[in-house]
């Protein structure tokens, strides 16, 4: 197609597959439209026509699909244009070399429609203008297709559609259509309320899906229409997620509403919290709850703006616009006054730890890091205990700057040698006796010999200090524990590896991690753990305590200082860790209408009832799955989720941040496929896989993965396509659930699930807890890596666009599209893989790694130089920004794999590549192939 | 009253013991659904009845092995080898309260077919223990 050349710059035509026609993206905006930017910026009109839908193999039900879409999402871009959009389509066929356009009555009457709307003069110009600046900031990777939810209901009005329409469900065919990344940047499916759902009509009345989103945004109205669909219903949660400014468009994450006059309107039988879905009555005197529909009344000071002391405007009151809003609580959700923020670093400095320079690194980055620790109301206190066969305790000698030394050699029966107060010390009041120690612990056990680990009684020692206010310990770690209460064995034994016997090295190998971990829930004591090991480390074991007590878990697998990007990697993880503004003291309790009931839990915290999930501390942009059972039939329009985090910020403020989320119900089948999330489907089969592997073994999870997709792929046919027929030559799928199969796929080629004998126990461990915790914008990356290419890529990106740097486009995950000369990249979020083939030429090897040929390369951990060449500074930006645009503390490591490097190297990247065969898996087109001939053979036909 | 009647008598009086306990635990499980107790000390106070209730069975057994009550006896095997296999070989008969509400189903339904068994075996032992009396006094 000549579409390709005469765009105009900045604008970059991409082949879309799946629609069989070019997607035209504005590189510098991340704008995306079908239409040719010439024809819509009203250039020349006649150049070519707007695409149309190419008769393709999936005959009329595709090209409805097209026209449906196509109304829909362009209906803005559509409607101003119609000599362009709307009759260039029919009148000119066959123009651009394209065949003549299939044409369905759906796309005709809806462009009819649009046309109308246009001509009528309804001002869609300043509307199709304005809304890439309104975007809805979603995660960072926001595309620019859908026009946001309240303009596209007020279109649907406009046509005179009524604001409720049905969702329209598109199948695709799995096997004909490759996988397209960019789907994976869509936003969930939209969630179309019922008009006047909330009182106040507020486009933020739902919170941001990276709050909380549904795997389905329509309720089935009975369990058993959910069951007959076999999708799974879970809400993804991430209440206390980052703001970072989205990189894709130039809107900021807007920070959560605070309401500061401690007025908290709760019903008084559910005791949930006022939201825009509730509604007033008796002249706005009472209200009635949208989850129980109990009256309450509204609170005197309701109406009454403190700050100014006059009466306020109800209507503006956060808690009645936004879904996403934090209270601050009064006394009564205090058990006891805010507790100060405690740390409490246990470090390692066994021979071990101290050769490895994790202690000299460590002690560095926290001096570095003293003045982010939270520490506004000068409460912060610190601790230090350091420990090999023995702990060494810290205090404070009164009326000095300098701390002295206690060794506790009785590891068996742990006691504190001094009182709490002389061991703990306040940050502000004794920061020069808190730096001189941090500046010389390295010096202080540089030559010790001393093997062994004592990290249990340290962790008592650690309780011990904490356990009155409740705090953090920081555990830094680099070897296996060996002696006291925790001690484990090196279990892991190469035999074993790769059969059903490897799954007991992924559960703990002690029992202590888990009643300490108890211990430390019940006295708000949150354990992280930073593990640096040489060798095996039993990162299963240990990772229990982070997970019981809502903490992080960091594996740094042949930590060596030496190498400077060992040593970054971890201060940089390590500094955010340290300097986030985490929450204390939580619980977490997730509410929703009648019928609807909370059923399983997964992620890091402990449980402690039916429904309510404690946490010691919440650590920001850590991801909770919670599973949802339908228990009775729905009988309203839509239905509520509310979930609310009672925490003490860093700063001594008891907070409650309420997150509401109301999703329309349907007992409509097809409703229920069209609105499928499959991102948060994704997470919640990552989450449930690793509980199935802690609970069972690896065979079960990855067999419960095989079948969650064969099951859906199964029902949707049995339902949706009328069973066997035409259907059973393809595997059907509706088009918002596409990249399911291949997430899926993903999810069993990973380290956490696959099967082979090649990989440690200890990184399958950290890998189920990455799966646990990523929020899904950074979950998906991890199973789906990002690919793209380097040598090749147009010439904006790397620049600086309105939105920061323009990443390439994204390639399918296939080596199909390596070639010998190029420079790739491959992440997935937690490593980035610089891919340079064998072919390169010298000039590029110069330009990005001032080296004279290829074979001057060397592979592995690099640091890419900056140099003066703009190809360099590009290739920086980007990985740069690859670094940054993720929520998480997560510091990517970059990698160079030669193409006839090492081959474990070469191996590791290329198992990237998911839609590749693996060594014991099948290709994407081979899986895919096998679910089709299970399907065909099971009783689904 | 000889011997047979008298260890009828004791496995009667046992099996209630055991009836009881498990009705103990049914109520302890259904207070933490209903969040009148929290896990914690749910599984702390279950665990001390755990180890007891097995070995009273397992005594029982014994008692039925050295008096040749073969019928008794092989009534109690499926059961005696299920405890044997999770408190001596796998291990796993302790509640883990960080598990406790994923399992609850599971440990419930362990519990009511308990009660069912130590119901059926006690009207047997009752049903035995007559049996014994009225041929002794004949």
């Amino acid at each position: 197609m000549s579409q390709q050349n005469d765009l105009p710059p900045g604008w970059i035509a991409q082949w879309d597959p799946t629609h069989q026609r070019h997607l035209f993206i504005e590189t510098t905006s991340g704008h995306q439209q079908w239409e040719h930017p010439l024809e819509t910026a009203g250039g020349p009109l006649d150049a070519t026509v707007a695409p149309a839908p190419a008769p393709s193999g999936h005959g009329k039900r595709r090209a409805y699909a097209v026209g449906q879409t196509h109304a829909y999402d362009g209906a803005g871009e559509v409607a101003p244009y119609p000599d362009a959009a709307g009759y260039g389509a029919p009148v000119q066929p066959g123009m651009g070399g394209a065949p003549a356009p299939l044409f369905t009555p759906g796309l005709a009457n809806d462009q009819f429609a649009a046309q109308q709307q246009a001509a009528q003069g309804q001002g869609y110009y300043g509307g199709s203008e304005q809304y890439p600046a309104q975007q809805p900031a979603y995660g960072q990777q926001q595309p620019m297709q859908y026009p946001p939810v309240n303009q596209l209901a007020d279109q649907f009005g406009h046509m005179g559609l009524g604001g409720q329409k049905p969702f329209a469900l598109h199948t695709a065919n799995l096997v004909a259509t490759p996988p397209n990344p960019l789907e994976l940047l869509m936003p969930p499916p939209e969630i179309r309320l019922p008009p006047g759902a909330s009182i106040t009509d507020s486009p933020a009345a739902n919170a941001d899906p990276s709050y909380m989103r549904s795997t389905i945004n329509v309720v089935p109205t009975t369990y058993q229409l959910l069951n007959k669909s076999k999708l799974p219903f879970s809400l993804v949660l991430t209440p206390h997620r980052t703001l970072k400014s989205a990189v894709n468009s130039s809107v900021d994450d807007p920070p959560v509403p605070v309401v500061t006059d401690t007025v908290i309107a709760r019903c008084r039988r559910c005791r949930s919290y006022i939201n825009p879905y509730v509604t007033f009555i008796d002249g706005g005197q009472r209200w009635k709850c949208c989850l129980c529909s109990m009256s309450n009344e509204v609170p005197q000071m309701f109406d009454w703006d403190q700050a100014r002391n006059q009466p306020g405007d109800r209507w503006s009151r956060p808690e009645l616009t936004s879904g996403a809003v934090e209270f601050v609580a009064p006394t009564e959700y205090m058990v006891r006054p805010p507790q100060p923020l405690v740390y409490v670093f246990l470090i390692d400095v066994s021979h071990a730890a101290v050769q490895s320079g994790m202690v000299a690194t460590a002690t560095r980055t926290i001096l570095e890091s003293l003045d982010r620790i939270p520490n506004d109301d000068n409460r912060t206190r610190i601790s230090l205990i350091a420990f090999d066969t023995a702990l060494y305790f810290f205090s404070l000698t009164p009326g000095s700057t300098e701390t002295s030394m206690l060794v506790v050699s009785d590891i068996d029966d742990v006691f504190l040698p001094k009182p709490n107060d002389q061991l703990v010390l306040n940050l502000t009041e004794s920061r020069a006796a808190v730096e001189t120690l941090l500046g010389r612990l390295q010096e202080m056990f540089q030559d010790t010999q001393i093997i062994g680990s004592a990290l249990g009684p340290a962790l008592q020692a650690g309780f011990q200090l904490a356990s009155t206010t409740g705090g953090k310990l920081i555990t830094l770690s680099a070897s296996l524990p060996t002696l006291g209460v925790g001690a484990l064995k090196n279990r892991e034994d190469p035999k074993i590896l790769g059969t059903p016997k490897e799954s007991a090295l992924l559960q703990a190998g002690s029992p202590f991690y888990k009643t300490f971990a108890i211990e430390c829930s019940r006295a708000q004591v949150s354990v992280d753990m930073f593990l640096f090991a040489a060798t095996y480390t039993d990162v299963a074991s240990l990772s229990c305590l982070p997970h019981y007590t809502s903490g992080q878990t960091f594996f740094y697998p042949g930590f060596n200082a030496a190498r400077s990007e060992d040593a970054i990697k971890f201060a940089h993880e390590f500094g955010i860790v340290l300097g986030s503004q985490i929450g204390l003291e939580a619980v977490i309790r997730v509410r929703a209408s009648r019928g609807i009931h909370m059923s399983a839990f997964h992620g890091n915290f402990f449980v402690r009832s039916t429904d309510l999930l404690a946490l010691p501390a919440v650590p920001p942009d850590q991801n909770y799955v919670i599973e949802i059972s339908l228990e009775e039939t729905l009988t309203t329009p839509f239905v509520v989720f509310q979930t609310a985090v009672l925490h003490t910020t860093c700063f001594g403020e008891r907070r409650i941040r309420v997150i509401t989320l109301a999703l329309p119900t349907t007992s409509n089948i097809s409703e229920l496929y069209a609105s499928v999330d499959q991102i948060a489907v994704a997470t919640f089969l990552a989450n449930k896989a690793v509980e199935r592997t802690q609970a069972n073994k690896l065979e079960d999870a990855r067999d419960m993965v095989q079948k969650y997709v064969t099951d859906i792929l199964g029902a949707y046919k049995s339902n949706m396509t009328g069973g066997g027929g035409a259907a059973a030559a393809g595997l059907a799928i509706p088009t918002n659930m596409q990249m399911f199969p291949l997430l899926a796929l993903g999810l069993l080629k990973h380290v956490a699930l696959r099967q082979s004998s090649q990989i440690a126990p200890d990184l399958r461990a950290y890998a189920h807890s990455l799966l646990t915790t990523l929020p899904s914008q950074t979950l998906i990356p991890y199973l789906h890596p990002s690919f793209y290419s380097l040598h090749d890529m147009p010439p904006e990106c790397g620049t600086i666009g309105d939105a920061g740097v323009i990443l390439p486009p994204l390639l399918p995950l296939t080596s199909e599209r390596l070639v010998k000369h190029g420079l790739f990249v491959i992440e997935d979020g937690q490593t980035i893989f610089l891919w340079v083939g064998r072919d390169s030429v010298p000039q590029l090897i110069m330009d990005v790694f001032n080296l004279p040929n290829y074979e001057a390369l060397r592979g592995g951990k690099y640091t890419l130089p900056i140099l003066d060449n703009p190809f360099s500074q590009r290739v920086n930006a980007i990985i740069g920004k690859i670094r940054e645009m993720r929520r998480g503390p997560y510091y990517p490591a970059l990698f160079i794999v030669k193409e006839d490097g090492e081959p474990p190297m070469r191996l590791w990247a290329l198992s990237a590549l998911i839609q590749d065969r693996g060594d014991q898996t099948p290709s994407y087109q081979q899986w895919l192939g096998q679910l089709k001939d299970k399907l065909n053979g099971s009783s689904y036909n | 009253m000889g011997g047979e009647g008298w260890l009828f008598l004791f496995a009667v009086l046992m099996a209630a013991a055991l009836l009881f306990t498990s009705v103990f635990f049914i109520i302890m499980f259904s207070d933490l659904e209903c969040d009148y107790m929290n896990p914690i000390d749910l599984c702390n106070k279950l665990n001390q009845f755990v180890v007891p209730e097995n070995l009273a069975h397992a005594f029982l057994c014994l008692l039925f092995l050295l008096s040749f009550q073969w019928t008794a006896l092989l009534i109690n095997a499926p059961l005696l080898a299920y405890n044997v296999n999770k408190v001596v070989i796998t291990k796993t008969h302790t509640f883990d309260a960080t598990e406790i509400f994923r399992t609850l189903p599971q440990h419930k339904k362990e519990s009511f077919i308990r009660l069912g068994f130590y119901l059926l075996s006690f009207f047997y032992y009752l049903y035995r223990m007559i049996v014994a009396l009225i041929s002794e006094s004949e």
